[in-house]
C-alpha cells in the first residue's frame, strides 16, 4: 500500500503546473506547428499547403529584414551588457561604502515597465527638451534621429533594452563575483600578483561560467524583443525597424494570415532552442546522472 | 610614498565609474519623477532647469483628462496578487516533489517544464487569441493570471526547490511518523521553512506581472487593461504635446514596484541568482 502512495503523490503535487504548462504553451505550440503548414485566418477552415508558408515568409524580404535587425540588436545588447554588467560587478564588489544604496539605484531599472522606459529615453535624446539631445547638439554632435533613421531606431531600442536588463546581467555578475573567496586574492598579493594579474587569472576564469549563463539567458530572452520596438517605433519608418517578434504580429494581427504568422514562430522556436542546446543538454545531463 | 600616487589616480577613476553608473542608472528615473512636477515652461526649458516651482498640475489632469490609469493601476494589482498566489501556490507543490521524490517520468516532467519555458510568449498568441476569443476569456484578470502563471511556474518551481532541498528530510520523516499526511506536511513544515523562498519567488513574479505589455496588449482592451497598457495608449495619445501628463502617468504606475524592489532587494538578489543559476 505504501508503495503506490509514493508512486503517486508527487504526480499529483506536480500537475497543476504541468496542466497549466501543457495547456496555455505546449498544446498551443503544437497548434502553431499545424498552423505553419496550412493557410488560415479569422473563422476560416485550415487547408494544408505544405512548405508554402516556409517559403513565402523565406521570401519576403521584410522577414530578413527584420531578422537581420534582431540579430544586430542582440548582438549589441546582449554582449554591451556582459561588458557593462562586469565592470559594475567588480567596481561594486571593491567599494567600500553606501553599498546597498548603490545596489538600490543599480537595480531601479528593473522595475520600470517597457512602456515608460520608451517615454524617458524619448525625452532624454528630444533635441529640444532632452538632456543627452541638448548635451549632443551642444557639442555640434547629430542626435539621434530614431524616428526616420532605421539604424538611429535601432540604436535607441539597444539603448534602452541595455537600460532595462542591465540590473538582471549585473546581479548574475556580481553575485558571482562575491562567491570567490575572498583568501584567493591574499594569496594573490602574498604572490605579487598585480591588480591586471589578479583579474586575467583569477577573476575572469572564475567569473566565465557566470558570464555564459548570463548571456545565454540574455541571447535568449533578448530574441524575443517585442514592447520596446513596438512601443517606440512600431516598426516604422515603413517596416525598417521591425524585429522578428514584430514582424510575428504584424502577419498575425494587422494582415490576418495565420499561416505565415505560425511558419515565423515556429523558425523563432526553433532558434530558441537552437541559442540553448548546450544549457538544455547539461541540464538533461544533471538530471539523468545515474538513472538508468 | 612612490606607491601612493597611482593608487590614488585609481580611486579618483573608481569614483568617477562609480558617479557614471549612478547617473546611468538612476537618473533616467529621477527624470521621470522631476518632470512629473514640473509646469510645460519647465519641461520645454533649455537648458534643463534644475530650479523650478514644482506643481501637482500634471497630476490633476492626469486624474481629470486620464482617469482610466487609475483603472488601470487597480486592474494590475488584482492581475498581479493572482498571479502571485497562483503561481506561488503550484511552484511549491511542484517544487516539494522534485525536492523529495526521484524517478525517471519525474525528471522527463521536469526537463520538459525548464524547455518549454524557452519558447517566445508571442508566438503562442496566434492560436491564442481566437481560442481566448471564443471561450469569451478576452479582457478578463483570469487570462492574463492564468498566461503568466504558466510562463513563470517553471522559474517558479527550480527556484523553490533549491530552497526546499536545504530543508532536512528529516523533518518531513518525523511529521510522517507522527500521522502527517503529504499536505500537512508542505503547509506545517515545508511552508514556514522555505518562507525567504517564497518570498523569492513571489518577488520576481510581482515585479513581471505588474509590468507585462505583451500579454495585456494582446488579450485585453478595456475592463481589464493593466496600466503598462493604458500607460502606452496615453503616451501614443498625448504624443509629444503632453509630457507632463504622461510622466505623472508613468510616476504613480512605477512608484508602488520601486519602493518594493527597494524593500524586498535582498530576496530579489536571492531570487535572481537562484533563479539563473539552477532554472
Amino acid at each position: 500500500m505504501k508503495g503506490t502512495r509514493i508512486a503517486i503523490a508527487p504526480y499529483v503535487l506536480i500537475a497543476p503546473a504541468q496542466l497549466l504548462v501543457i495547456a496555455l504553451i505546449f498544446i498551443p505550440a503544437l497548434y502553431v506547428l499545424f498552423l505553419s503548414f496550412h493557410t488560415s485566418s479569422f473563422g476560416a477552415q485550415p487547408i494544408f499547403v505544405g512548405l508554402q508558408n516556409y517559403a513565402a515568409i523565406l521570401n519576403d524580404g521584410y522577414f530578413w529584414r527584420a531578422l537581420t535587425n534582431t540579430v544586430i540588436v542582440i548582438l549589441i545588447v546582449v554582449h554591451a551588457e556582459i561588458l557593462i554588467g562586469l565592470g559594475m560587478a567588480l567596481l561594486l564588489a571593491s567599494w567600500k561604502w553606501g553599498r546597498p544604496a548603490i545596489l538600490a539605484i543599480i537595480l531601479a531599472p528593473y522595475a520600470v515597465t517597457e512602456a515608460s522606459a520608451v517615454v524617458i529615453w524619448r525625452f532624454l535624446f528630444d533635441p529640444q527638451m532632452g538632456v543627452v539631445g541638448q548635451a549632443l547638439t551642444a557639442m555640434g554632435l547629430p542626435t539621434l534621429e530614431w524616428a526616420v533613421e532605421p539604424m538611429h531606431g535601432l540604436i535607441m531600442v539597444s539603448l534602452l533594452s541595455v537600460w532595462l536588463h542591465l540590473p538582471f546581467t549585473f546581479i548574475i555578475l556580481y553575485a558571482a563575483r562575491l562567491a570567490i573567496p575572498t583568501d584567493l586574492y591574499e594569496a594573490g598579493a602574498i604572490d605579487g600578483a598585480t591588480p591586471w594579474q589578479q583579474f586575467r587569472r583569477l577573476t575572469l576564469p572564475l567569473l566565465l561560467p557566470a558570464m555564459l549563463i548570463a548571456m545565454l539567458f540574455r541571447y535568449i530572452f533578448a530574441f524575443r524583443l517585442f514592447s520596446e520596438v513596438w512601443l517606440l517605433t512600431g516598426g516604422g519608418p515603413a517596416r525598417t525597424t521591425e524585429v522578428s517578434a514584430v514582424y510575428l504580429y504584424l502577419e498575425a494581427f494587422r494582415y490576418h494570415s495565420f499561416g505565415t504568422a505560425s511558419a515565423t514562430g515556429w523558425l523563432l522556436v526553433l532558434a530558441s532552442f537552437g541559442l540553448a542546446y548546450v544549457y538544455l543538454r547539461s541540464i538533461y545531463k544533471e538530471m539523468f546522472r545515474g538513472q538508468a | 610614498m612612490a606607491k601612493r600616487k597611482p593608487f590614488r589616480i585609481a580611486s579618483l577613476f573608481k569614483l568617477l565609474a562609480m558617479v557614471a553608473v549612478c547617473f546611468w542608472s538612476g537618473l533616467p528615473i529621477a527624470l521621470i519623477f522631476i518632470s512629473s512636477l514640473k509646469l510645460p515652461r519647465d519641461i520645454f526649458a533649455s537648458p534643463p532647469s534644475l530650479f523650478f516651482t514644482p506643481t501637482l498640475d500634471n497630476y490633476a489632469r492626469l486624474w481629470a483628462e486620464a482617469g482610466n490609469i487609475f483603472q488601470g493601476l487597480l486592474n494590475s494589482l488584482i492581475v498581479t496578487i493572482g498571479t502571485m498566489s497562483l503561481a506561488v501556490l503550484v511552484s511549491l507543490l511542484a517544487a516539494y516533489a522534485y525536492s523529495r521524490y526521484r524517478s525517471r517520468w519525474l525528471s522527463v516532467s521536469a526537463f520538459f517544464l525548464i524547455a518549454i519555458r524557452l519558447i517566445p510568449p508571442i508566438v503562442i498568441t496566434i492560436p491564442l487569441f481566437p481560442a481566448v476569443n471564443a471561450l469569451s476569456l478576452n479582457d478578463t484578470h483570469f487570462i492574463l493570471i492564468i498566461l503568466y502563471t504558466a510562463f513563470f511556474v517553471s522559474l517558479g518551481t527550480f527556484v523553490m526547490r533549491t530552497f526546499i532541498d536545504q530543508i532536512p528530510r528529516e523533518l518531513d520523516e518525523a511529521a510522517i511518523i507522527d500521522g502527517a499526511t503529504r499536505l500537512q506536511v508542505i503547509t506545517k513544515v515545508i511552508l514556514p521553512l522555505s518562507a525567504q523562498g517564497i518570498v523569492a519567488v513571489a518577488v520576481f513574479i510581482i515585479v513581471f506581472a505588474w509590468n507585462e505589455f505583451l500579454f495585456a496588449f494582446i488579450f485585453t482592451s478595456s475592463f481589464a487593461k493593466t496600466a503598462p497598457l493604458a500607460l502606452a495608449e496615453l503616451n501614443d495619445s498625448f504624443d509629444g504635446v503632453q509630457w507632463g501628463v504622461v510622466f505623472s502617468a508613468a510616476t504613480v504606475q512605477l512608484v508602488p514596484i520601486l519602493l518594493f524592489i527597494i524593500i524586498t532587494q535582498k530576496y530579489l538578489v536571492a531570487g535572481l541568482t537562484a533563479g539563473a543559476t539552477k532554472g
